[in-house]
C-alpha cells in the first residue's frame, strides 16, 4: 500500500511539471511579446530591443523556461512588470486569504452536505431528502454571485448583521476575519453543496442495492446500521474524490465571490494581470492554482485508498 | 449601522426625498462655478474622523510613481500624498497651488512660476525650485510618463532665484497653466527616486500600500492650505464591483463611492443615508468614429447621414437612464471653457439623413459599426439603437460586435467605424489637439484639416481672449460639419457619499471633487 501511495505522489509531482511546461508555452503562443504589451504606444524599435535584452526575451524560449523553473524551485517567481513588486510577497498573502476563506467554507460545507446526504440516503424518498434535494438544487442553479448579492441584502442590508465589504487585512484577529468572511463563505457553501450531497447519496444509494447490502439487510441489520458499517466505507472513495473537487473549486473558483464581496484574493490578483498582460504574474497564479488542483487530487486518491475496506485488509 | 438600512417597504416615504436630492443634485451640477462653492461656503471645516472611499479605477498593479498614474485611485492617493503646481478650482479656472502665481510674457512662449515659500514635504525638507524642476522633468525626453505628450512644448525650464523659475516653450501657449494640473505632474523632492515611498507636500502621508486592496494615509498636520486636509487618516479601498461600491455605501461601511451605476442611482438616491453628487455633461465622451479617408466615409455627405441618422437623446434615455448629456459631434462639452455655444445641436432627423445618403451617391455603399462592451460599458446597446434609428431613415447600419480583449489594440484606430470614448481633459486645447490635429497620434478619424491645424496652433498663442474664444468657436464648427465623429453623449459624474460627509460638490474637471475630496471635505 506505501508503493501504491508513493506512486500517487510522484504521478503528481510529474502532472505539476507538465504543466509548468503548458503553461510556460501558452503564454507563449499570446499575441505580442511582453515588451511590446508593456511598451505600448511608446514602442519604438529601438526601445523595444533594450526592453527585450532587459527582460531576457533575447534568449531561446527552452532556455527561459529553465530559468523560470530554477527560479521558481528556489521559491523566486520574479518580479511584476506592470510594478515592479515582488511576486511571491504580493502572492503568498493572497493565497493565504484564499486558503483562509476556501478552508471556512469547507469547515461548513463538508460535513453539512456529507450529512445531509447521508440522512437523504437513510431516508430515501421521504420529506426531509426531498427538501433537502430541492434547496441545494436552487442554490447551485442560479450563478454564485447571484448567491452572493441575495445574502447580502438579507444579513448585511436587511438585518445588518455582517459586513458586505468582506475585505481581510493583515493584522486582523482571527475572530474578526472569520465574521467579515462570513458572507462569503455561506455563498461559497451554497454553491458547493448540492454537488457534494446529491454525490453523497447517489453513491450510497447504489452501494445499497448491491447484494451484499441485501445480504446485511437480510441479515435482520437495521438501515442505520447498513448504511453507517456497510455501505460508508465503500463509498468512501467516490465521496471524497468528489469533496477534493469542490475543495479545488473552492481555492481556484472563486474570482466572481471574490469581486461581489471585495475579498483581497488570488483571482482578483490574476485577473488585473491578465487585463495588463503581465505574464510573469499569469504564469505564477496558473502554477499555483494547477499545484492546488494536483495536490488535492492527489491526496483524494491517497485517502480513498486508505479508506478502502478491501486495501485495508490485504495489510 | 444596522439600524440605518434601507428597508424595502419603507421605500415610498423616502420617494420625495430622492426628489428633492435629485432636484437637489441637478441644481448642483448645473450651478457649479455659481452655486456649489457658496453652498458650503458658510460651514466651517472640522478636523478629525477616518474617512473610508471605496473605488473603481485602479488594479493590483498600480503603482506609487505618479508617472504611471492612468485611473481614479492612483489619482486619488495621488492628490492625497502630493500637490501639483496648479490646481484647477470649481469655476474651471487654473489657480495656483505649489506655484503662488505665475505669468506668462507677452506672446506666452515664456511663463515664469513663483514658488510658494515655507511648504515642507514629509521628509522635512521646505520647497525649493530645484524641486518643481526635476519633478517636471520626470516627465520629459526618455520617460514613459503619460504626461510626456503634455510637455512636449517645453524647450527649457531654468531657475531663476531659489523660488522662481521661467519656462520657455517652443511656441507660445497661454493655456500652459492647465497642463501643470495634470495628475501625473506631482512634485517631489529634487533628486527623489525610490517611489515606493512617495514623499509629497499634501496633506496625508503615505502609511500602507496595498495595490488591489488599499491604500492608507495618515494626516502629516500643518498642512498649508487653510481650511483643508481635515480628516486624521484616509482609508481608500478598491472596490471595482459598482454593486458593492453602493452596498457598501448604503450600509454605512464607506463614506464615498465613485462612478454610481446610472441604472441603479435613482435607487442609491431612495437611501437615507446617501448623497449623490452628480456633475453634469464633465464625464467621458461616448462616440462613435469613422474613419475620414476610408470609404464610404470619405464623402462628408455620408458622414452628416450618421450625424443626422442617431437618435441621441433616446440613447440617453435609454442607455444612460437620463445620467448624460447629448454630444453634439465635438469633445468639448458645454461644461469647457471655449465651447462653442452658437453651435446647434445637431437634431434626429431621418430625413436629411437619408437626403445625404442619397447626395453622396454610393447607394451601394455598406456601412459597419464594430463595438463592444470594452469600449465602453453600453456601447452596444447604443449601437443597436443607433440601428433602429437608421432604419427609419431607410439605412441600413450594420452592427458587429467584437471583443473587449484587445479592442483599442486590434479595432480602434483601424476599423473604418467604430466605438470609441475620449476622457476629459484639462482644456479646450488638449481636448481637441489630441484627437482632431493631422498630426495627433491618437487622431481616430483620420480627419486632417491643414485650416483646424493652424486654428488651433494660433490660438494657444492667442492671448486675447475674446479673439481666443472666437477661434475656438470656428474650430469646433469645423469637426461638427466635417468631421468623422458621431459624439452622442457624454457622462454625467455620479458619485455617493455618506451623510455625514462635507465639502464635496461637482468639479468642472474630475469627478470626485477633481479626485480631492480626502483633502477637500470634513466630516459634520
Amino acid at each position: 500500500m506505501l508503493r501504491l501511495v508513493a506512486t500517487r505522489a510522484v504521478l503528481g509531482l510529474v502532472t505539476l511539471f507538465a504543466v509548468s511546461v503548458l503553461i510556460f508555452i501558452c503564454t507563449q503562443i499570446l499575441p505580442g511579446d511582453v515588451a511590446a504589451a508593456v511598451l505600448g504606444q511608446q514602442a519604438t524599435p529601438d526601445a523595444l530591443k533594450v526592453f527585450r535584452a532587459e527582460l531576457g526575451l533575447d534568449k531561446p524560449a527552452y532556455v527561459r523556461y529553465f530559468a523560470w523553473l530554477l527560479g521558481i524551485l528556489h521559491g523566486d517567481f520574479g518580479r511584476a512588470l506592470t510594478n515592479q513588486r515582488d511576486i511571491v510577497e504580493e502572492l503568498l498573502p493572497r493565497f493565504l486569504n484564499t486558503l483562509f476563506l476556501a478552508g471556512y467554507a469547507a469547515i461548513i460545507s463538508v460535513p453539512v452536505s456529507v450529512a445531509l446526504g447521508i440522512m437523504s440516503a437513510i431516508r430515501e424518498g421521504r420529506l426531509s431528502d426531498r427538501v433537502a434535494n430541492v434547496l441545494t438544487l436552487i442554490a447551485i442553479s442560479v450563478p454564485e454571485f447571484f448567491v452572493g448579492y441575495v445574502l447580502i441584502i438579507i444579513f448585511a442590508i436587511y438585518f445588518g448583521w455582517f459586513p458586505s465589504l468582506a475585505t481581510v487585512f493583515p493584522g486582523m484577529g482571527i475572530g474578526e476575519r472569520f465574521y467579515v468572511a462570513t458572507l462569503p463563505a455561506l455563498t461559497l457553501t451554497l454553491v458547493v453543496l448540492a454537488h457534494m450531497l446529491r454525490m453523497t447519496r447517489n453513491t450510497v444509494l447504489s452501494i445499497m442495492s448491491t447484494p451484499y447490502i441485501e445480504m446485511a439487510f437480510l441479515k435482520g441489520l437495521s438501515r442505520t446500521r447498513v448504511v453507517s458499517r456497510h455501505a460508508l466505507p465503500n463509498a468512501a472513495g467516490p465521496i471524497i474524490s468528489v469533496v477534493a473537487l469542490d475543495l479545488a473549486y473552492l481555492v481556484v473558483g472563486v474570482v466572481v465571490v471574490e469581486n461581489v464581496f471585495v475579498y483581497p484574493g488570488v483571482g482578483q490578483y490574476m485577473v488585473d494581470a491578465v487585463a495588463k498582460r503581465d505574464v510573469p504574474v499569469i504564469q505564477a497564479c496558473g502554477l499555483v492554482f494547477a499545484a492546488v488542483f494536483v495536490i488535492l487530487n492527489t491526496l483524494a486518491d491517497i485517502l480513498a485508498i486508505l479508506f478502502n475496506p478491501r486495501l485495508r485488509r490485504r495489510r | 449601522m444596522s439600524d440605518t438600512q434601507l428597508k424595502p417597504q419603507g421605500a415610498p416615504g423616502l420617494i420625495v426625498d430622492r426628489r428633492q436630492l435629485m432636484a437637489g443634485a441637478a441644481a448642483l451640477g448645473l450651478g457649479f462655478g455659481l452655486e456649489a462653492p457658496s453652498a458650503f461656503a458658510d460651514e466651517t471645516p472640522k478636523k478629525g474622523g477616518t474617512l473610508k472611499l471605496g473605488m473603481e479605477g485602479g488594479s493590483a498593479s498600480d503603482s506609487l510613481d505618479p508617472r504611471t498614474y492612468a485611473d481614479s485611485i492612483p489619482i486619488s492617493y495621488g492628490w492625497q500624498i502630493c500637490n501639483g503646481l496648479v490646481e484647477v478650482d470649481a469655476k474651471g479656472d487654473a489657480v495656483g497651488e505649489l506655484a503662488e502665481s505665475f505669468e506668462a510674457k507677452p506672446g506666452a512662449t515664456s511663463w515664469i512660476f513663483n514658488i510658494r515659500k515655507g511648504v515642507t514635504f514629509g521628509s522635512g525638507k521646505t520647497l525649493d525650485a530645484d524641486d518643481v524642476i526635476y519633478s517636471l522633468n520626470l516627465h520629459r525626453g526618455e520617460t514613459k510618463s503619460g504626461a510626456k505628450d503634455l510637455l512636449s512644448g517645453i524647450s527649457d525650464i531654468k531657475k531663476l532665484t531659489p523660488n522662481q523659475i521661467e519656462i520657455t516653450l517652443k511656441s507660445g501657449d497661454a493655456s500652459l497653466p492647465y497642463v501643470f494640473a495634470d495628475y501625473h505632474i506631482l512634485i517631489v523632492p529634487n533628486g527623489f527616486s525610490d517611489f515606493s515611498k512617495l514623499d509629497g507636500t499634501g496633506a496625508f502621508a503615505l502609511e500602507s500600500f496595498e495595490p488591489g486592496v488599499r491604500v492608507i494615509t495618515k494626516n502629516r498636520g500643518n498642512y498649508w492650505k487653510p481650511g483643508r486636509g481635515n480628516f486624521d487618516s484616509v482609508e481608500l479601498r478598491y472596490i471595482p464591483d459598482a454593486a458593492a461600491r453602493v452596498q457598501a455605501l448604503i450600509s454605512g461601511q464607506i463614506d464615498g463611492g465613485n462612478r454610481l451605476d446610472a441604472k441603479t442611482v435613482s435607487f442609491v438616491m431612495k437611501s437615507p443615508n446617501v448623497n449623490v453628487v452628480r456633475t453634469k455633461g464633465t464625464g467621458n465622451r461616448f462616440a462613435f468614429v469613422a474613419l475620414c479617408d476610408a470609404d464610404p466615409y470619405t464623402s462628408n455627405d455620408i458622414r452628416l447621414a450618421l450625424k443626422y441618422g442617431i437618435d441621441r437623446q433616446k440613447i440617453v434615455d435609454t442607455v444612460y437612464k437620463g445620467f448624460a448629456t447629448v454630444g453634439n459631434d465635438t469633445t468639448v462639452p458645454p461644461s469647457m471653457k471655449y465651447f462653442a455655444k452658437d453651435i446647434p445641436q445637431r437634431p434626429y432627423d431621418p430625413d436629411k439623413a437619408a437626403f445625404h445618403f442619397k447626395k453622396a451617391g454610393m447607394a451601394n455603399a455598406t456601412m459597419e459599426l464594430q463595438v463592444s462592451e470594452g469600449a465602453f460599458s453600453g456601447a452596444t446597446d447604443s449601437a443597436v439603437l443607433y440601428q433602429e434609428a437608421m432604419k427609419k431613415a431607410g439605412l441600413d447600419l450594420q452592427v458587429k460586435r467584437v471583443s473587449g480583449d484587445g479592442y483599442w489594440d486590434n479595432v480602434w484606430l483601424k476599423a473604418p467605424f467604430c466605438a470609441v470614448y475620449w476622457g476629459g481633459r484639462p482644456t479646450a486645447d488638449n481636448q481637441l489637439s489630441q484627437t482632431f490635429l493631422s498630426t495627433a497620434n491618437w487622431n481616430d478619424t483620420h480627419w486632417r484639416q491643414p485650416g483646424f491645424d493652424k486654428l488651433i496652433i494660433e490660438a494657444r498663442a492667442e492671448l486675447d481672449e475674446a479673439k481666443r474664444t472666437q477661434m475656438y468657436a470656428e474650430a469646433q464648427k469645423m469637426i461638427v460639419d466635417d468631421g468623422g465623429m458621431v459624439c452622442f453623449a457624454i457622462g454625467d459624474y455620479l458619485d455617493g457619499y455618506g451623510k455625514k460627509v462635507k465639502g464635496a460638490a461637482p468639479h468642472p474637471h474630475y469627478d470626485m471633487c477633481d479626485q480631492r475630496i480626502a483633502e477637500k471635505g470634513w466630516f459634520a
